[in-house]
């Protein structure tokens, strides 16, 4: 055996063209082409945030503090190892119109170095510091559309007035995207000094961004930093990690994507292998004739082999070229609709890996049929000798397709570094396949059942009859199909579900708004104002603090929890003498009323038991820069579901009562009486700030929309791919059908009859692979609502029709676009060529 | 008439069939006998003169008139069997009967297959069967729904000589038993020694007629 000459029949072969691997090339182009694509765009944003990183964090680092200002001692620790240090200050506020109007904001008190790195854009284009000298202020258009504000008109934050000089178009520190509760407002600290905002005790953060010497070392200084202020309780990061959290949900969410594109290059495998089977059937005299003239199985399958390759990379190098340059090509378009900064270029990391999908792909879908080459044997040139063909390749091919496949899986985990995902996603597709191959299998089975009962109606048996066919369409069609709907039922059915739980659900036991900054000399009057009312039919109120849990027994919180989310960044602290009302203690003790010994703390059971915490545990968490070390005395139940307080961890009052702290609340009033509720508090109390969690929900909701919209695109490219693959079935099916027309017309059937039958079959399918694809997509939506979005499951019909329509409707359209032919053809000319 | 366009094959013919005769064409490959026939059958359209079948003018029906003609009157059997594959024997005998609206068509189906011998073979499909066997389906199938015409076009040209004689004695049997025409293009000179009266085809053209001994 010689490549050489493998290679040479391999070339006499494709000299034919590609006429039979148009879906071939198709499919796999379309997966890679996918797959490239979203790495390519994946790869821009990582490529924006990290070239943006400085000016996205405001600075080359940033040492944020809760609830205070820098001491003396840090201000000059900090002014040391920078060359400049600019102090900005982050809080929630109410912005009060003159009507009377009331809008939520975040504000960025700033001082004269602000910003750092980085431009401030407005509306009208006038510098930062004109529109903020004296009371100045700007604010983003959200904010000023809310509240009917131009420039030139004033509003109130806290008991200062401030006059809005400019819209807010752009902002450098803004790494959260512009997600947050509130539109931004820029204002001078020092204007704030007579709001009554910015009070001990109130709900703020600092940032003192640092620009810091060219070439400094910023792990070195990280290190320092955090040894030379460790009681600080600061967190620090840097141009590293300047919008850490974005970048991990991009890398997240890309991730995600690509796995999905995976699906879709497996149902496009469907595709290659069915295209490869089809055309190694057609060659099944040219095999037989070469092995009479004495060609060796493993030159026959190099033979094949060689050309399926030669056609894998034209597959894949045409996929490469669209996924590569579709980013770049819109990239102006993709840019403008990112709220972070993107830089799309030619990117070979994510073409090298669609390539490698592809190639793995085409490989495990083709090396079977290609060995089953190897089976046909030279008698079969003559008549009665067919067969052979059903049996199993050899061993080292079936071993070679697992290892192929495992090579797969390996290197999605390398790729993605997310095992777990990868392990889950390639687990669901090998299993959806799975469970869609053996609901063909079923399809086809009742479908021959059903032939009896449809006796005396020829268009109902036939339909029937072919669907129940060994080598029909049935296996092809549920399998293309039916991934790509089950991928858009899930999603369809997830995301129905949970923005029933989120908007309509959680709405009706969730508070109306949450109170937060009343000061201690203010709740009593604001629970007065409450307690009357008859359309209030819940108070909650609970003191507040912020605290970072620094060490646990001795060792690094962190590391003892190995990065739980309970210690990463500060947690609301609260302090209580009585249990209160409807707390449920899992484990230890309540203290005491007249406790006053050292500090004990009540910690929330389910994330005890993650963290590994048990009664006794001695913990450090460190408020407003002090540390309180205490003992964990009890477990509670909490409950974040409802959206009430929840706090992971209380203590007892004489721990935390000297420490400055405000109140927050939370009212559950009926919606018609929300608005009066809010004007009489803000009106009384100007520094509360009221946060109505239905918008916060909206806010939510929103952000869950554009995640299944990612999502749903995703599975549209299944769908097509899927699609694709029922049109080369639909045309692999076509010479059958045109036999089967032309001797139906001989036997005195009419083309509406025959037409009838075919129509039948097309919407039978469609309908079997809709509801298989439903079945998958209710099965996954269960499963994912209940134990991993823990919300309630229904299933929402309006989505489930819409699938098993889509089924029906695409099944239809491939199968009748290729019964025309079928149909027009002359039964003696069809029948002839077949004498 | 392929891609190619129209191609002339038969030049004029003038052949009258007489109800109830067995009417042999032979010649050689190429002769135009197979064109006869499915111009006969309404499978393939003159593109002059008439054609007339039971006192109908063939040339004048469309497609599906065509198709409807031969559901009430004429049985096709085929060198090459042309049983649909993806049904049983049963159902392959079944469906012109079905076609024509009969209520009982799969009990005359069943009677028929085993007529030809195919009693313990009904539910097997066609890739499960010999060719003999096939064929034979194929004669069940034709001859199931009583047609006044059974076009054959050469039913033995696939089959051995044991298969080729067999059918042959069932063709003409079932002929026998329901008083048929019979029209059968053969290149065999014993078969179409069986037939009342043999044409010989010669370039489309009828090159002699020569009437059974």
């Amino acid at each position: 055996m010689s490549i050489a000459v493998a290679a040479r029949f391999a070339g006499r072969e494709l000299r034919g063209g590609l006429r039979g691997f148009r879906i071939f090339l198709a499919c796999l182009a379309l997966g890679v082409a996918a797959i490239a694509a979203v790495g390519t765009v994946r790869a821009g944003i990582q490529a924006g945030l990290d070239r943006e990183g400085a000016a996205l964090l405001g600075g080359d680092a940033e040492v944020e503090l809760t609830y205070r200002f820098a001491r003396a001692e840090e201000l000059a620790y900090l002014n040391e190892i920078a060359e400049v240090v600019s102090e900005t200050v982050d809080f929630r506020s109410m912005a009060v119109t003159e009507n009377e109007e009331r809008g939520l904001t975040q504000i960025r008190a700033v001082d004269d170095a602000y910003p750092l790195v980085g431009q401030v854009r407005l509306d009208p284009d006038i510098a930062l510091e004109v529109a903020l000298e004296g009371q100045g202020a700007v604010a983003e258009r959200l904010l000023t559309d809310r509240l009917g504000l131009a420039p030139g008109d004033t509003f109130k934050l806290g008991t200062a007035t401030f006059e809005l000089r400019a819209i807010l178009e752009k902002y450098p520190d803004n790494a959260a995207g512009g997600f947050g509760l509130g539109p931004r407002t820029i204002v001078r600290t020092e204007a704030l000094a007579e709001s009554g905002l910015i009070a001990e005790g109130t709900l703020f953060s600092t940032q003192y961004r640092l620009d810091l010497p060219d070439g400094a070392d910023l792990q070195a200084l990280e290190d320092q930093t955090q040894k030379q202020l460790s009681d600080a309780g600061l967190r620090w990061r840097d141009s590293r990690n300047g919008a850490a959290g974005v970048e991990e949900f991009v890398e997240q969410i890309g991730n995600f994507l690509i796995l999905m594109g995976l699906a879709g290059l497996a149902v496009g495998g469907v595709g290659v292998s069915a295209a490869v089977q089809s055309y190694l059937a057609g060659k099944t005299g040219v095999i037989a004739t070469l092995k009479t003239l004495g060609a060796t199985r493993s030159t026959i399958f190099l033979t094949y082999f060689l050309q399926v390759g030669a056609l894998t990379f034209l597959g894949v190098a045409i996929g490469l070229i669209i996924g590569g340059s579709l980013p770049v090509l819109f990239a102006p378009l993709i840019e403008a609709r990112l709220p972070i900064p993107a830089e799309f270029t030619f990117d070979p990391r994510p073409l090298w890996e669609a390539a490698i999908y592809g190639i793995l792909t085409a490989l495990i879908f083709t090396l079977w049929p290609l060995a089953k080459t190897e089976n046909i044997k030279a008698a079969t040139l003559f008549r009665d000798a067919f067969g052979g063909t059903r049996t199993l390749p050899r061993f080292i091919y079936i071993l070679a397709t697992a290892l192929l496949l495992a090579a797969l899986v390996g290197l999605a985990i390398w790729f993605s570094g997310n095992a777990f995902l990868t392990l889950w996603t390639t687990g669901g597709i090998t299993g959806a396949l799975l469970i869609l191959v053996l609901s063909a299998l079923a399809i086809r089975f009742v479908a021959r059942r059903l032939r009896k009962p449809t006796r005396g109606r020829p268009a109902l048996r036939l339909a029937f009859g072919a669907i129940g066919a060994r080598g029909g369409e049935a296996t092809a069609v549920v399998l293309s199909l039916g991934l790509g709907l089950a991928v858009l039922a899930s999603v369809g059915q997830i995301d129905s579900n949970l923005r029933s739980a989120l908007a309509d659900e959680l709405p009706q036991e969730a508070p109306s708004y949450f109170f937060v900054d009343i000061q201690p000399d203010q709740i009593d009057g604001f629970q007065a104002r409450l307690a009357d009312d008859p359309d209030v039919s819940k108070v909650e109120t609970a003191p507040m603090l912020r605290g970072v849990i620094t060490t646990i027994n001795g060792r690094d919180a962190n590391e003892y929890t190995n990065g739980h989310w309970v210690v990463q960044g500060d947690r609301g602290v609260t302090y209580s003498v009585e249990m209160p009302e409807g707390t449920e203690i899992t484990d230890g003790e309540w203290w005491a009323a007249d406790y006053t010994g050292p500090p004990l703390i009540s910690f929330s059971a389910e994330e005890a038991m993650e963290m590994g915490l048990k009664i006794g545990d001695e913990m450090v968490i460190n408020i407003l820069g002090r540390d309180i070390a205490g003992t964990v005395s009890s477990f509670r139940q909490v409950t974040f579901e409802d959206a009430g307080i929840g706090f992971v961890i209380a203590m007892n009052e004489s721990a935390l009562a000297g420490a400055p702290h405000s109140w927050i609340s939370t009212v559950y009033a009926e919606e018609d009486a929300e608005a009066q509720i809010l004007r009489d508090l803000a009106s009384t109390y100007p520094n509360i700030t009221a946060i109505r969690v239905r918008d916060a929900i909206d806010q939510v909701v929103a952000l869950i929309s554009g995640i299944s919209a990612a999502t749903r695109y995703g599975a549209l490219a299944t769908l097509i791919t899927g699609f694709l693959v029922l049109i080369g079935a639909a045309a692999a099916g076509e010479r059958a059908r045109t036999y089967e027309a032309a001797v139906l017309k001989t036997l005195g059937a009419s083309r509406s009859r025959i037409f009838r039958s075919f129509a039948l079959r097309a919407a039978f399918l469609g309908l079997a692979a809709g509801a298989v694809a439903l079945g998958a997509g209710i099965l996954g939506g269960w499963a994912v609502s209940t134990f991993v979005m823990e919300t309630s499951y229904r299933v929402i019909w309006s989505n489930a029709l819409t699938i098993i329509g889509g089924g029906i409707a695409a099944s239809m359209l491939a199968g009748l676009l290729f019964a025309v032919r079928p149909l027009a053809a002359k039964p003696a000319q069809v029948l002839r060529a077949r004498e | 008439m392929g891609n190619a366009g129209p191609v002339d094959i038969l030049h004029d013919i003038a052949l009258t069939v007489t109800p109830g005769e067995t009417l042999g064409l032979v010649g050689p490959s190429g002769s135009g006998k197979s064109s006869l026939l499915m111009v006969m059958g309404g499978l393939e359209m003159a593109t002059g003169g008439t054609v007339m079948a039971l006192g109908q003018d063939l040339t004048t029906l469309n497609e599906d008139q065509l198709a409807l003609f031969r559901r009430d009157n004429m049985g096709v059997v085929f060198q090459s069997f042309h049983l649909i594959p993806t049904m049983t024997a049963l159902e392959n005998v079944a469906t012109p009967l079905e076609l024509a609206g009969d209520k009982e068509a799969f009990a005359k189906a069943e009677a028929e297959l085993a007529a030809v011998g195919l009693a313990e073979r009904v539910d097997h499909y066609p890739s499960q069967m010999s060719g003999g066997e096939q064929q034979r389906v194929a004669l069940a199938r034709a001859s199931a729904p009583r047609p006044k015409i059974l076009l054959a076009d050469e039913p033995t040209g696939n089959l051995d000589e044991t298969n080729g004689r067999a059918i042959m004695d069932m063709l003409f049997s079932l002929r026998d038993r329901h008083g048929a025409t019979l029209i059968m293009v053969t290149h065999a000179p014993d078969l179409a020694a069986r037939c009342d009266r043999v044409i010989r085809l010669r370039d489309g053209r009828i090159d002699r007629t020569k009437a059974a001994a």
